[in-house]
């Protein structure tokens, strides 16, 4: 995925790099928002990190809307240190798709970037979902592995189906409160991880390859390879 | 003097006086005029009944008659008081202390002139003319004689005015002394409060006037921040506390790392737990920031409808696998529909906190209950468990930021799920209530339904 980086502060550019780059990505990396709206509006992008607050007063936001004024459809994930909701809203509104806050855990980004990289190529919406010998069937609700149903609760039904949809990505704690129980804070608990082994027993317990994996430091996958 | 004009009780006292002048003037202006037509009015009446009185020599004793009656009376009396003149036809002078006719119409009526004396000066006259046969008789009468009693009027006139204006002068000043003294004792505990002592108050007493008002009105604030100052304050500690725990345990977890460099499987298990510390640390600023930013109110832009009994269906349907761990058993009571105007976020975290706090404390095979009812006004939200409650002593102390109770100890948490809740419910106009739950505890909020708060802006 070709990924370009609007981020000033050195340390941070280099980690998320160097990530990007051991992730399989092929990153740019502009310290201003001159030389980023410069590659932003010439480069054909992924996806886009914008940092907010760049060097000589220049808010990403500012760049983010100019972009899209100049009809740029790329996805825009926007990295911050403002954290307070206000400042998210106007993140989200000014054009940008998704909102992470500094400090990051870098699986985060990461599970964040492929998300937005996946809306936007529009994968299978509406099909049935596969991984490995795991099926699924939003329109019936039907869950089978091999030969087996499996019954799931409604909640259960939708954290499998967000996984599935993001299958070989990790996905994110934080990404799954928000979108499978929309909860938009940090309950600060490990309730997340007690509903993903509750899944885990239906689908995984009595196979012998397990297909719902936790990502150490970053969240969970849910992937047929090795 | 121009200190003294600019002090408002000294400007609001002339004020007043320019007020008492002018009512004066529309009283007494009126009263002059009518005064003054009544004198005029008298005294044409008694000039008429002179020249009536000399008509009447006249008819009797012919012209020569009344000169001699006329030379008579001009003697008798002393100059210029009373003026006489007769003339004839062609206005020469027959009598009278008159030279020549002055400077008045022939025709009869009544005049006012002013007329040269000699030695007793110019004087305004008031002039009666009348026709005798072919004669002309003029009957005059000096107008100062009336001049001291418009004199004592012009003088009362000044002296009210001078009274007034220096009784207002008076009071202004008084007043304005009263209130400097009051003011400057305000303004000396205004500056000790701005060096740093919060603990001056205003000096107030019994009274209710407005100065009192205002004195007990600032005072309230200074109660208000001397709170939030110490709140903050006490804050400071906790979190230099609180993040100082992790970020020791991560500084000596690193330096052991650079010091002992372990093999890469037990370097990479502590790298590990040096994120975890990290994790931690970021939490709290976390829900330090999100508090504050709930405490500035700045989320009520954000407030729309909400049905409180869904959101207590999804939290306790996001805490059940948790709490079947524990084998807790969990029950929603909730009244649908439980619609008020608030931030569904907010309402989200504050009961997921709550729920969390019970499954914490509700013992293995407990119980907890989420109930949701309609309350006076407003909805009712309140999550009760059957675990070792909290001593009536402890309960306003576990809603301050940062507290943990003694049964905390050992748990995981920064001591901030409580006063969040709280600062929750003071955003939507409420407080949190802790009840006992024998056994246990009860934790109740209620949400006004239209999410208004009574001196608080959008």
């Amino acid at each position: 995925m070709k990924i370009l980086l609007v981020e000033d502060n050195e340390r941070v550019s280099q980690f998320v790099m160097k990530g990007l780059q051991e992730a399989g990505h092929t990153p740019d990396h502009a310290a201003n928002g001159r030389d980023g709206m410069f590659l932003a509006a010439s480069e054909p992008y992924d996806v886009i990190i914008m940092d907010r607050m760049l060097p000589g007063g220049i808010d990403g936001l500012a760049i983010i809307e100019v972009l899209r004024k100049a009809g740029k459809r790329t996805p825009i994930l926007i990295l911050s240190a403002l954290s307070e909701v206000d400042d998210r809203i106007r993140g989200l509104r000014s054009g940008g798709d998704d909102y992470l806050t500094k400090p990051f855990a870098f699986g985060e980004l990461l599970a964040r970037i492929d998300a937005l990289h996946r809306r936007a190529a529009g994968v299978n919406v509406e099909g049935p979902l596969v991984v490995g010998n795991l099926h699924m069937d939003p329109m019936t609700r039907r869950v089978t592995r091999g030969d087996r149903q499996i019954t799931l609760q409604p909640r259960e039904f939708k954290l499998l189906e967000f996984l599935m949809r993001h299958a070989d990505q990790v996905v994110t704690r934080t990404m799954l409160l928000e979108n499978v129980w929309d909860y938009h804070f940090d309950p600060q608990t490990n309730v997340v991880d007690v509903h993903i082994s509750k899944l885990r027993q239906k689908i995984d317990a009595e196979f012998e390859r397990p297909l719902l994996r936790t990502v150490r430091n970053a969240g969970y996958m849910v992937t047929a390879a090795d | 003097m121009p200190r003294m004009i600019r002090s408002s009780a000294v400007s609001l006292a002339l004020s007043y006086t320019l007020i008492g002048l002018i009512a004066l003037i529309l009283f007494a202006a009126p009263l002059w005029y009518a005064w003054q037509g009544t004198i005029r009015e008298g005294r044409a009446e008694i000039l008429q009944a002179d020249a009536q009185r000399l008509g009447d020599a006249y008819r009797r004793e012919g012209l020569d008659g009344l000169k001699i009656f006329i030379d008579a009376r001009v003697r008798m009396q002393i100059a210029g008081d009373r003026i006489l003149l007769l003339t004839d036809g062609a206005l020469r002078p027959l009598a009278g202390n008159l030279a020549a006719w002055p400077r008045v119409p022939t025709a009869p009526g009544n005049y006012r002139i002013t007329v040269d004396m000699g030695p007793s000066g110019i004087q305004t006259l008031l002039v009666h003319v009348t026709n005798l046969g072919p004669n002309k008789l003029l009957v005059g009468r000096d107008n100062r004689l009336f001049a001291p009693l418009e004199q004592r009027f012009w003088y009362g006139l000044a002296g009210a005015i001078a009274v007034l204006f220096f009784a207002a002068l008076l009071v202004g000043s008084i007043t304005r002394r009263a209130l400097l003294s009051r003011i400057n004792s305000i303004r000396q505990t205004v500056s000790a409060i701005i060096h740093g002592d919060l603990k001056h108050r205003l000096p107030t007493h019994l009274s209710d006037d407005e100065l009192n008002t205002l004195s007990l009105t600032i005072n309230g604030m200074l109660e208000q921040i001397e709170l939030l100052v110490h709140g903050v304050r006490n804050v400071s500690n906790s979190i230099a506390h609180d993040l100082r725990t992790p970020l020791a345990e991560l500084r000596s977890r690193l330096e052991e790392l650079a010091l002992m460099r372990p093999p890469p499987e037990a370097a990479f298990a502590e790298i590990d737990g040096a994120v975890q510390d990290v994790d931690r640390v970021i939490r709290i600023f976390d829900a330090l920031l999100r508090l504050a930013e709930i405490d500035a109110g700045m989320r009520r832009s954000g407030f729309v409808t909400v049905d409180v009994a869904d959101l207590a269906a999804n939290a306790v349907e996001f805490y059940a696998p948790a709490a079947e761990l524990k084998n807790i058993k969990m029950t929603l009571h909730a009244a649908e529909p439980s619609k008020v105007g608030g931030d569904p976020v907010l309402l989200a975290q504050a009961l997921s906190n709550l729920i969390d706090n019970a499954l914490k404390y509700a013992p293995e095979n407990g119980a907890i209950t989420v109930d949701v009812r309609r309350h006076s006004g407003g909805v009712r939200i309140e999550v009760g468990d059957d675990g070792p409650g909290i001593a009536d002593a402890e309960k306003q102390k576990v809603v301050e930021r940062f507290y943990r109770g003694d049964a905390s100890r050992g748990t995981p948490g920064v001591g901030l799920g409580l006063s969040l809740v709280q600062a929750v419910a003071k955003l939507h106009g409420s407080a949190v209530e802790l009840t006992d739950g024998h056994p246990g505890l009860r934790v109740a909020l209620v949400i006004p339904l239209d999410g208004d708060v009574p001196g608080r802006g959008p």
